[in-house]
């Protein structure tokens, strides 16, 4: 009876080694996964909320939203954000208002928890796909956003109906983080 | 079938014709060197090729894809970096064993390597005893890495040494055993005598149901020899980092890289030439139109074939299954596979007899 | 309970045993530590879940949490303060709770509390020449005290235990080496292909055979619980992830249920049901991966690029929703950061069948194995006393048979309405810790079967107040992340920033079960069993 059982095991255990290799051969033969990164940039389609870089979106007369209130700099917990700003007189009212002069963004620092984008009482940073980071020299990676001789957008900006909250929004502004067309890649 | 004798009979007679016969050996001797070691360096950047490719595919990958169309010069790639790799001296390591352990395990694969007929009227060497020279030549290697792992001054590559210490010499002996099966079958030690034997009937048919036991068992024997997955515990990369050449850089890693592809291929080309009939193509009695056919085709494409058969087989077992643990692959040398070889062995004769 | 401790202790009186949170906080003092240890121990208590050491200001004191092994949402907690702020004494518990020990080792190392007779009080992260406790609040980290060496420390300092010469003063120690000159001690790690992460283990060999095992933590030792007190209540949850970065999610999930508790905040249902079917999902990635290294570091690397790949599908639907892939950033103290996707509930369905085919698969290919099976038959087996006396929790906890689901015994999130099994083994080996994860698997695409066409419409957070503060008190919280108990222990005076963190890293006392499993087998055993308890080195070293 031993033996017959020692027979069996054999048996047994070729069997479970051939579904094994029945597994492996059927992978062998199915579609791969590979994903051909530089030949498919461009037709790859990313999601939509991927958070890959911060970026602060201009419309065509080269207006952000920024008023350099700083809450997203004291909101980040690595002090990845540097928001300077400077006194400039108002053309309208002609009372010194704070603009924004220059929003540093170290991306070498950024660990993407979107704070910031959901502190944005303006919704003026928003977090595009845009992932391709690698640049030469660490001193690269801190990005200014604002571009060039950009400004406050001038129509007054609505008081936002946005309740903010640390970290939690409530409102209609659900899909803030939702993406603008990401910008034309970046030579580095 | 067009032989390769031809021309090497005609190389022979036109270097006769110009020099002394004692300078025309001598060339020949040196050509042939020269070929047996480029025929293996090419052979063994294919086999890197192909296992990283086979390897991709069944682990739903492409595999290496850049260096070239298919990735095919991906070795030749890697064969250039290798080269110009440093030597990493190890502190306080026996420097004179530890640079000839390499050579050894080389040296032991290429001698193998050169009594392989691979086509017809294509081997370098015949002797008469050729089944016995291939077994003794083929286990030198265990030399090198016995000596690899003691001179690199590394517990690692100690441990990874004495797996492989016992592991080799435990499969020796079954590999050994199952070739005598064929040497029964066939009354000769002579390779080339052997392959003649297979032109009708393959030794893997004729020799019923024992040729076959042997034939597994020399492939699993022969699959532990080479180090290679599921028995590659010399060494297990996630236990040893990598065993007895933990401590080599450059090319005298690569020395035991090459040779650890090349003795999977002189492992599936020596079961080629044993079971599945060398070179000569696939005779079945009474179907001469089919016989006829089959002859057409020439017989290196025929001993190729076959044996990246079995080479694709290795790799099959290589990329699915576990790891042995080191008891668990002595228990099955000694106590399954040497006994059923023994078996098998007066199993054969009776066959033999009958 | 309350009752029986003030019977049989005259000296407790009402105020020193508070009921608060769900369970017993009694306050003792150290002297008297031990003698109501014992007690609680007798009382059924035997699972020492974790112990917490907190700077007062003035003293020091220590927070054991006790749990019941047969329940354990049951948790007391004790509570002692040491006055002497030079040399705080305390009395070990490591006698009592085998677990203690490691845990007073963290203690000792981070606040230089002494606990008498405990018989290995070497630092369990820092170098023993470390100068200064960080996580007292006086430390000073200017780094001019503790220079970066610009040479190879010596191994004698962790292979010595300090033996204590009197009570009193830490001072007069002595110590004693671990092994002989004769020994054969091998590294493994903290580089080396088959550790989980940068974990080093100091092992005695004797042949092939493991004599001894020694962990040591701290390579990569970020100093979290450190950072979180300087950081406002949103900003610690990016960290909560980093932690055991396979279960992120569900530990940032631990962190916003203490943190709603405290405040006392009704979450949506929707972000309810979206936060549990977020931790499934977790749940099933990290098991594919403990499964697939598992199955590498028994060297069948294909396994593992299956699994990797079937992870990679859930990968893609944290990305598609909330915009990360390892890091999911997505529960948020109130609720979770986004509203789902409008492919979510498609993309969870279409996996659900897919990931139920691809494991019968995965059972082919290795669970039947003779090769597998027979190396994971009967190598290290872990008793279910021994495993509640270690507090092994988890996956590797239920192998032994310990019901310590706290999804079944204290349900949060929306655990309480799906229907599914604790998934029990009682052989406590190898091949029951492996297949376990596989069965674990099928029972989370259960859950999130019955979730994922439920979940209610409605907001997806509740409405927090701008600036995050928890009012005064200690507030813990355990989830069941995918490797055992995760717990959260926070200290609150009432700022916007906690005044004590600590996370009760289910993987620091896995490391601790190798020392208990691997002894007596074979070097490859001890990769294997290394895979199969599947601990995660950040969360230990945090």
């Amino acid at each position: 009876m031993k033996f017959f059982r020692y027979i069996k095991n054999i048996f047994l255990g070729i069997w479970h080694l051939l579904q094994g290799m029945y597994i492996t051969m059927l992978n062998f033969v199915r579609p791969k996964l590979t994903e051909q990164y530089p030949e498919n940039r461009g037709k790859h389609v990313y999601f939509e909320r991927f958070r890959a870089l911060l970026t602060m979106p201009h419309d065509e007369n080269n207006h952000h939203k920024c008023t350099a209130c700083g809450i997203c700099m004291n909101g980040c917990p690595n002090g990845t954000i540097t928001v300077i700003s400077k006194m400039e007189n108002d053309p309208v009212t002609g009372k010194p208002k704070r603009v924004l002069d220059k929003y540093l963004y170290d991306l070498g620092g950024c660990t993407f928890c979107e704070l910031c984008v959901r502190n944005c009482p303006f919704n003026a940073i928003v977090f595009t796909n845009q992932f391709e980071h690698s640049v030469f020299t660490k001193e690269r990676l801190v990005k200014q956003l604002n571009r060039p001789g950009s400004s406050l957008a001038p129509k007054p900006v609505q008081k936002p109906e946005v309740k903010v909250s640390n970290g939690n929004v409530e409102g209609p502004a659900l899909h803030k983080g939702q993406p603008v067309p990401p910008e034309k890649t970046q030579t580095i | 079938m067009w032989s390769f004798s031809e021309l090497t009979e005609w190389i022979d007679a036109t270097l006769r014709s110009l020099m002394g016969d004692g300078w025309a050996l001598f060339v020949e001797f040196v050509l042939i060197g020269v070929a047996v070691l480029v025929a293996y360096a090419v052979l063994a950047l294919i086999l890197i090729w192909v296992e990283r490719k086979v390897c991709g595919f069944f682990q739903c990958r492409l595999g290496p894809n850049r260096v070239g169309k298919w990735g095919i010069f991906q070795s030749v790639a890697d064969m250039i970096k290798i080269l110009l790799k440093e030597l990493i001296r190890i502190n306080r390591s026996d420097k004179v064993l530890f640079r000839m352990a390499s050579f050894f395990v080389i040296i032991g694969s290429i001698c193998t390597f050169a009594a392989i007929p691979f086509a017809k009227g294509l081997q370098a060497i015949d002797f008469n005893v050729g089944v016995f020279y291939v077994l003794a030549v083929s286990s030198l290697g265990v030399v090198g890495i016995l000596l690899a792992g003691w001179s690199s001054n590394s517990k690692y590559s100690m441990i990874g040494a004495m797996r492989s210490g016992a592991q080799l010499i435990s499969y020796e002996i079954s590999s050994g055993l199952s070739l005598m099966a064929i040497v029964v079958l066939s009354g000769s030690m002579q390779l080339s005598e052997i392959v003649a034997q297979q032109a009708d009937t393959w030794f893997i048919f004729k020799g019923h149901i024992p040729a076959f036991i042997a034939f597994v068992i020399y492939l699993i024997a022969g699959h532990a020899e080479t180090n290679r997955g599921p028995f590659d515990m010399p060494e297990a990369e996630s236990e040893l980092t990598s065993g007895y050449h933990t401590e080599y850089s450059g090319i005298q890693f690569g020395f035991f890289y090459l040779a650890e592809y090349l003795n999977m291929f002189i492992i599936a080309a020596v079961a080629t030439t044993m079971f599945l009939g060398g070179w000569q193509p696939l005779h079945i009695a009474g179907w001469d139109g089919f016989n006829a056919v089959m002859d057409y085709i020439p017989s290196f494409v025929w001993f190729f074939g076959k044996t990246f058969f079995c080479v694709f087989l290795a790799l099959w077992v290589r990329w699915t299954f576990p790891r042995l643990r080191i008891d668990q692959l002595l228990n099955l040398e000694w106590k399954v596979l040497m006994p059923i070889c023994l078996v098998n062995l007066i199993l054969m004769a009776i066959v033999v007899i009958l | 309970m309350k009752e029986k401790l003030i019977n049989r202790f005259d000296w407790l009186t009402e105020a020193d045993v508070v009921m608060s949170d769900g369970r017993l906080t009694i306050a003792v003092e150290p002297a008297k530590l031990r003698e109501i240890a014992r007690f609680i121990k007798e009382c059924g208590y035997d699972f020492l879940v974790d112990i917490v050491g907190i700077d007062y200001g003035d003293d020091l004191g220590t927070i054991y949490y006790i749990a019941k092994g047969s329940d354990t949402a049951d948790t007391i907690a004790l509570q002692t303060k040491s006055d002497n702020r030079e040399n705080p004494v305390l009395p070990t518990i490591c006698d009592i709770w085998e677990v203690g020990q490691v845990y007073e080792r963290e203690v000792h190392d981070f606040f230089g509390i002494v606990f008498t007779d405990n018989p290995d009080l070497r630092r369990l992260f820092l170098r023993e020449r470390w100068k200064g406790f960080p996580l007292r609040k006086d430390y000073d980290a200017d780094p001019a005290i503790n220079p970066i060496p610009d040479r190879n420390e010596l191994f004698i300092d962790m292979d010595a235990l300090p033996e204590m010469e009197s009570d009193e003063d830490g001072e007069g120690r002595t110590w004693k080496m671990m092994y002989d000159d004769n020994d054969y001690i091998i590294n493994f790690g903290p580089q080396h292909p088959a550790m989980h992460g940068v974990l080093h283990l100091r092992v005695r060999l004797d042949g092939e055979i493991v004599r001894t095992v020694d962990p040591h933590f701290g390579y990569i030792h970020r100093g979290i619980e450190k950072m979180c007190e300087s950081y406002t209540y949103p900003q610690i949850l990016h960290l909560t992830d980093r932690l055991d970065y396979l279960s992120g999610a569900i530990n940032r999930h631990a962190f916003c249920l203490c943190c709603e508790k405290a405040m006392q905040i009704e979450v949506p249902q929707r972000a309810v049901v979206v936060r549990t079917i977020f931790d499934e999902l977790t749940r099933i990635a990290s098991h594919l991966l403990g499964w697939g290294s598992m199955c590498m570091d028994m060297g069948a690397v294909t396994a593992f690029i299956y699994g990797m790949r079937d992870r990679e599908k859930i990968m893609d639907i944290f990305e598609e929703t909330a915009g990360g892939r390892l890091m999911v950033n997505y529960h948020t103290i109130g609720g979770v950061a986004k509203d789902i996707h409008p492919n979510f509930r498609r993309r969870v369905k279409e996996f659900i069948p897919y990931m139920r085919k691809m494991l019968k698969e995965h059972h082919m290919l290795f669970t039947g194995n003779p090769i597998a099976t027979g190396r994971m038959d009967g190598v290290g087996r872990l008793s279910l006393e021994k495993a509640i006396a270690l507090g092994i929790t988890g996956p590797s906890g239920r192998a032994s048979g310990w019901a310590n689901d706290l999804r079944k015994a204290a349900p949060y999130a929306a655990y309480d309405r799906v229907d599914f099994e604790q998934v029990l083994r009682s052989g406590g080996e190898t091949f029951d810790r492996y297949v376990i994860r596989l069965h674990e698997i099928e029972q989370s695409l259960r859950i999130i079967e019955q979730l994922i066409d439920n979940i209610p419409e409605g907001p997806y957070t509740a409405q927090v107040k701008g600036v995050i503060k928890l009012p005064e008190g200690d507030y813990f919280q355990r989830v069941e992340n995918a490797r055992g108990q995760f717990g959260v222990h926070i200290t609150s005076r009432g700022d916007k920033n906690p005044y004590r963190v600590k996370f009760r890293s289910p993987s620091m006392v896995l490391v601790g079960a190798l020392k208990e499993i691997a002894p007596g087998n074979k070097v490859a055993d001890l990769i294997m069993l290394g895979g199969s308890l599947d601990y995660v080195i950040p969360c230990i070293d945090r």
